[in-house]
């Protein structure tokens, strides 16, 4: 059983609500500012919370401490085309680094399906997402892999995009396979500043060609990496995925793992800034169009908040998903918790040849990582939205010099994003924000919606309770609240 | 949050503001996915 309700306030900067959340089962509710204090709303609220309060908190410990690797990260190289800015691999490794042989691919499949098949659900695949350094550089090595493994994964490829040629194109789109480009602006002399080949030559016509051949195919996706360079255009960035029919973006800020990436690295304030108002454009695109463009990071921030089990991503929880929920496999077969550690060797778990897996799921050097936990260090531990945050990301601020538990390097930037999403919430338009199909395999396990009537000069004198279904959201109920 | 008026005893006008608590949530039972890239990420009930 759980001890009493722990209420803190999260002022979300809306002009009628003020939320309360109970950190530790990530619960909320968005109240009129005016009868916050009122007991009898109180009592009421809290009653119907308590009777879930058990059961919310066993979820959250679910989410956070029971689930199994799904997903692999697999390098089939060390090399890369491009030399971008930001770029968490260390450059001798992208500029001089080796490919995995096609047979020693084939094998790493074949033991990651017997992995799998030993730990997930019952007709469950497990997810390969080809990612790098540019994995298209070893294109006929992970062709032969998909062609071979394509009835055992769910298989994905995250390219710089500058290889993808008609042929490459026809092949992915006909195996399934998901996947996602890079593109940090709609105009090449801002992109270029931070993706470029090594010569320093700009590759953005290439990727918006690649664009184009990809137009209608469901399972693309476009990541735009948020640096000093590109901050004050990304409305353009939005409309330009918009027209583009990209179905669904990432606006990541920069992940500042290394020097080079801390040199672009905008202030929070910047950074949320420019980000709300990219959100505000793609929700006003929605209303002129009947178009989403969800921005996969944000969104799901916002079922953190009202579907924290339904989250997809697990980057923006505690433990993060790296070693957990998911690994990387780098070309020589060692194993890290995540990506990010890539290169690192105080992070390498074991080898995939070499060790079983299970064994390298709970090695020291994966246990830094899945065991680092927002209750054990400050000022996360007492922060209200710590399970909207989870402190991303450990390989970010483990480079900034900091112990692993330690904030991560954009607080206010993840608490401007929190605010957002109860602001979409109050103003029932978060749905606008959202995938289409996002409630799919979800139920509703809490709904209260109290009506209050307040004569202004002596508080409250009316609240009929009520619990119902929440109401069809109405894209048409827009906020009078960008930032 | 809309703002009426309502007539006391005296028949004066009082002002009165009518608003509401906003409390919801969701679960997925799916258990074995999640992970930090968004480009696998199909329904997890499948």
């Amino acid at each position: 059983m759980r001890s009493e309700p722990s209420w803190e306030t999260f002022a979300i900067g809306h002009e009628r609500y003020d939320c309360i959340v109970d950190p530790d089962t990530a619960f909320w509710a968005l109240e009129p500012r005016e009868t916050m204090h009122d007991e009898l709303r109180s009592v009421r609220m809290e009653r119907a919370y308590r009777r879930k309060a058990d059961e919310f908190a066993k979820e959250m410990d679910s989410l956070r401490f029971t689930r199994r690797p799904s997903a692999v990260y697999f390098n089939p190289t060390e090399r890369c085309n491009l030399n971008c800015t930001y770029c968490y691999i260390p450059e001798a490794m992208r500029r001089d680094g080796s490919h995995m042989s096609e047979q020693r691919l084939l094998d790493a499949l074949s033991r990651l399906k017997r992995y799998f098949s030993r730990t997930l659900p019952r007709g469950e695949r497990g997810q390969i997402i080809f990612h790098g350094a540019e994995p298209l550089l070893n294109r006929d090595a992970v062709s032969t892999g998909i062609s071979a493994f394509r009835n055992d994964f769910h298989f994905g490829i995250q390219t710089n995009a500058t290889l993808l040629d008609d042929r490459t194109v026809e092949f992915l789109v006909t195996h399934g396979v998901s996947i996602g480009l890079s593109l940090d602006s709609a105009s090449e002399s801002i992109g270029s500043r931070t993706r470029r080949t090594w010569s320093g030559r700009p590759v953005h016509e290439q990727v918006v060609s690649a664009m184009d051949k990809l137009r209608g195919y469901a399972h693309w996706s476009v990541i735009a990496t948020m640096a000093r360079g590109n901050m004050k255009r990304l409305i353009d960035l939005v409309e330009f995925f918009h027209a583009k029919e990209v179905p669904t973006c990432m606006l990541n800020v920069v992940r500042c793992t290394l020097d080079r990436s801390r040199r672009v690295k905008p202030s929070d304030a910047t950074a949320s800034r420019h980000y709300l108002a990219a959100l505000d454009r793609t929700f006003e695109l929605y209303r002129e169009t009947g178009r989403k463009l969800p921005v996969a990071n944000f969104a799901n921030i916002l079922l953190a908040i009202i579907a924290p089990s339904a989250r997809r991503l697990m980057c923006d929880i505690s433990p993060c998903g790296g070693g957990r929920c998911f690994f990387a496999l780098a070309p020589d077969g060692d194993l890290f918790p995540c990506s990010e550690f890539i290169g690192l060797d105080e992070f390498r778990g074991g080898n995939l040849f070499e060790d079983e897996m299970k064994d390298v799921l709970v090695s020291p050097a994966f246990r830094r990582v899945t065991e680092r936990r927002i209750e054990n260090f400050e000022p996360c531990r007492s922060c209200a939205i710590r399970h909207f945050c989870g402190a991303p990301c450990p390989a970010e601020v483990r480079s900034d010099g900091a112990a692993l538990n330690g904030r991560g390097a954009f607080c206010e930037f993840y608490k401007e994003q929190a605010r957002y999403a109860f602001r979409a919430i109050a103003d029932n338009r978060h749905e606008a924000y959202l995938w289409e199909d996002w409630a799919e395999g979800t139920r509703i396990t809490f709904a209260l919606l109290i009506r209050t009537r307040t004569r202004l000069d002596s508080g409250l004198i009316f609240s009929p309770g009520r619990v119902p279904r929440p109401r069809r959201p109405s894209i048409h109920s827009r906020s009078r609240h960008s930032s | 949050m809309k703002t009426s008026g309502k007539r006391s005893g005296t028949g004066a006008k009082k002002a009165v503001k009518s608003g509401k608590v906003i409390a919801f949530r969701r679960t997925c039972e799916a258990k074995g996915t999640g992970l930090s890239h968004y480009i696998l990420m199909k329904p997890k009930s499948k």
